[in-house]
């Protein structure tokens, strides 16, 4: 019996071979990482993203939007016309991110925080299934004095506040929803509200390796006036390294986050649609 | 009798002579006229059999740090596959190991063995120098690898960014286990 065991016991020992060796590193812990690359841009079409300006990188965003398609060629489907937002924002941490913009929807010039309340994790031990992001944006509308109902600061002043939860549910597909609370501190009319609630989905199906096609739509939450139309997107995006390039069809013109949710009044019948480009480009500081 | 069983079957792991890291620096180089890629790795852990001079390395891919943090996310979902291929590792044995004398000079030896990356195994023959400083063993290998050879596609597109050579530097320091 001894002899046995003695055997089996030299045999273990003569030869610890590489793959065993391998097997020997494999114990190490794994902790979980936050995954990578819900969605390729900071934007999915139009509504943001749970994506944020990654850390110490500078983003430029235009976001180009052409006239309508109805003329066809007279004014080639709209590409005479245009509508751009710009935007440039910075990673200041991982989870904040801070940036300016401007659109030339009713001039508005835009101040807005991104931070990331939580993000989706994967691997052994504590993780969490969704990211959560928080995003606030202050547009200031700067159309000239008598354009404007009542002129004062305030009476310029939009606020924008989106808690966004996106799941990358696998390596093609993430979706996205998220509640919006719109305050417009000058509304038209006084049938007009204050306050609009609305909210917003959105989602990816990736294609290849470097294009996906995305898409995102926003419901109201509550009454809204006879034209108003839920603002989409349809969107084709493309990434080259520093580069995202997203090719868009969309029912709303302004760029500009209240503009393409609460005033979007295209519709796919009447050729009221817009087509367009986003293209960020990074810069690592 | 039982307890001499149970011994004796601990021993393989306690007696071995192993040396080893958890955080070796894996570094990698493309140069192109465009621009240059420098990304690193401090969590690759090597292991090494004193007694048959067999080693065995495993680099965690998401490990690699890149100054552009947008760059290291498209390393890693779509070029190394990270999600599919969470590692890179090496398997292989340090040739002519029985006659080497490991002193204080530093020595070329020619390591041979399997680098497997990105689901890719292939043969691969390298020079390491090796030294032996306190009671530590110290490894340094420079070599170049090929992303084709590994099936790693670059698109067309950032073709010219991207070199088709990638310099790898290996640096690590093993500690008697």
């Amino acid at each position: 019996m001894i002899r046995f065991f003695l055997l089996i016991f030299f045999s273990l020992t003569t030869i610890f071979s590489q793959e065993e060796l391998l097997n020997f590193l494999d114990d190490g812990p794994k902790e979980p990482l936050p995954v990578q690359a819900t969605f390729k841009a900071t934007r999915i079409v139009n509504s943001q993203s749970v994506e944020l300006p990654r850390f110490k990188i500078l983003e430029f965003m235009v976001q180009h939007r052409f006239g309508k398609v109805e003329n066809g060629f007279y004014d080639l489907f709209g590409l005479d016309e245009a509508a751009v937002h710009y935007d440039l924002k910075y990673g200041l941490h991982e989870r904040l991110a801070f940036g300016l913009g401007r659109s030339s929807w009713k001039k508005t010039y835009d101040i807005m925080v991104k931070t990331k309340l939580m993000r989706q994790m994967e691997g052994l031990g504590k993780t969490s299934p969704i990211t959560v992001v928080l995003f606030f944006n202050m547009g200031i509308n700067t159309l000239r004095k008598d354009a404007i109902v009542k002129d004062n600061f305030a009476n310029r002043v939009n606020y924008l506040q989106q808690l966004i939860i996106g799941r990358k549910f696998n390596e093609m597909v993430s979706l996205q929803v998220s509640p919006t609370w719109i305050h417009k501190n000058l509304v038209p009319t006084n049938q007009d509200e204050h306050n609009l609630f609305s909210t917003s989905l959105g989602g990816r199906i990736k294609v290849t390796k470097h294009y996906t096609v995305s898409a995102d739509i926003s419901f109201p939450l509550g009454s809204r006036p006879e034209n108003y139309k839920n603002g989409w997107g349809l969107g084709f995006n493309i990434e080259t390294g520093g580069h995202v390039f997203q090719l868009i069809l969309t029912n709303a013109q302004g760029g500009y986050e209240g503009a393409y949710i609460e005033d979007a009044y295209g519709s796919l019948s009447t050729g009221e649609v817009y087509l367009g480009f986003n293209i960020t480009r990074v810069f690592s500081l | 009798m039982k307890k001499i069983f149970f011994f004796l079957c601990c021993i393989p792991l306690f007696a071995r002579d192993l040396y080893i890291t958890r955080s070796g620096t894996i570094s990698f180089y493309s140069h192109t006229p465009i621009e240059d890629i420098v990304a690193v790795n401090k969590q690759a852990s090597c292991v090494l059999d004193l007694e048959t001079g067999s080693l065995a390395f495993q680099v965690p891919i998401r490990g690699f740090v890149f100054a552009n943090a947008l760059m290291q996310e498209h390393f890693n979902e779509n070029y190394m596959e990270s999600h599919q291929f969470p590692s890179a590792t090496f398997k292989g044995n340090i040739e002519h190991w029985l006659e080497l004398d490991l002193g204080l000079d530093p020595q070329d030896v020619s390591v041979m063995g399997t680098l497997t990356l990105h689901g890719v195994s292939r043969k691969i023959s390298e020079s390491v120098t090796i030294a032996r400083v306190g009671d530590r063993l110290n490894g340094l290998a420079r070599f170049e690898v090929a992303p084709a050879d590994y099936g790693i596609q670059i698109p067309k597109i950032v073709r010219n960014n991207i070199a088709r050579i990638i310099e790898v530097t290996v640096n690590v320091k093993l500690q008697k286990k």
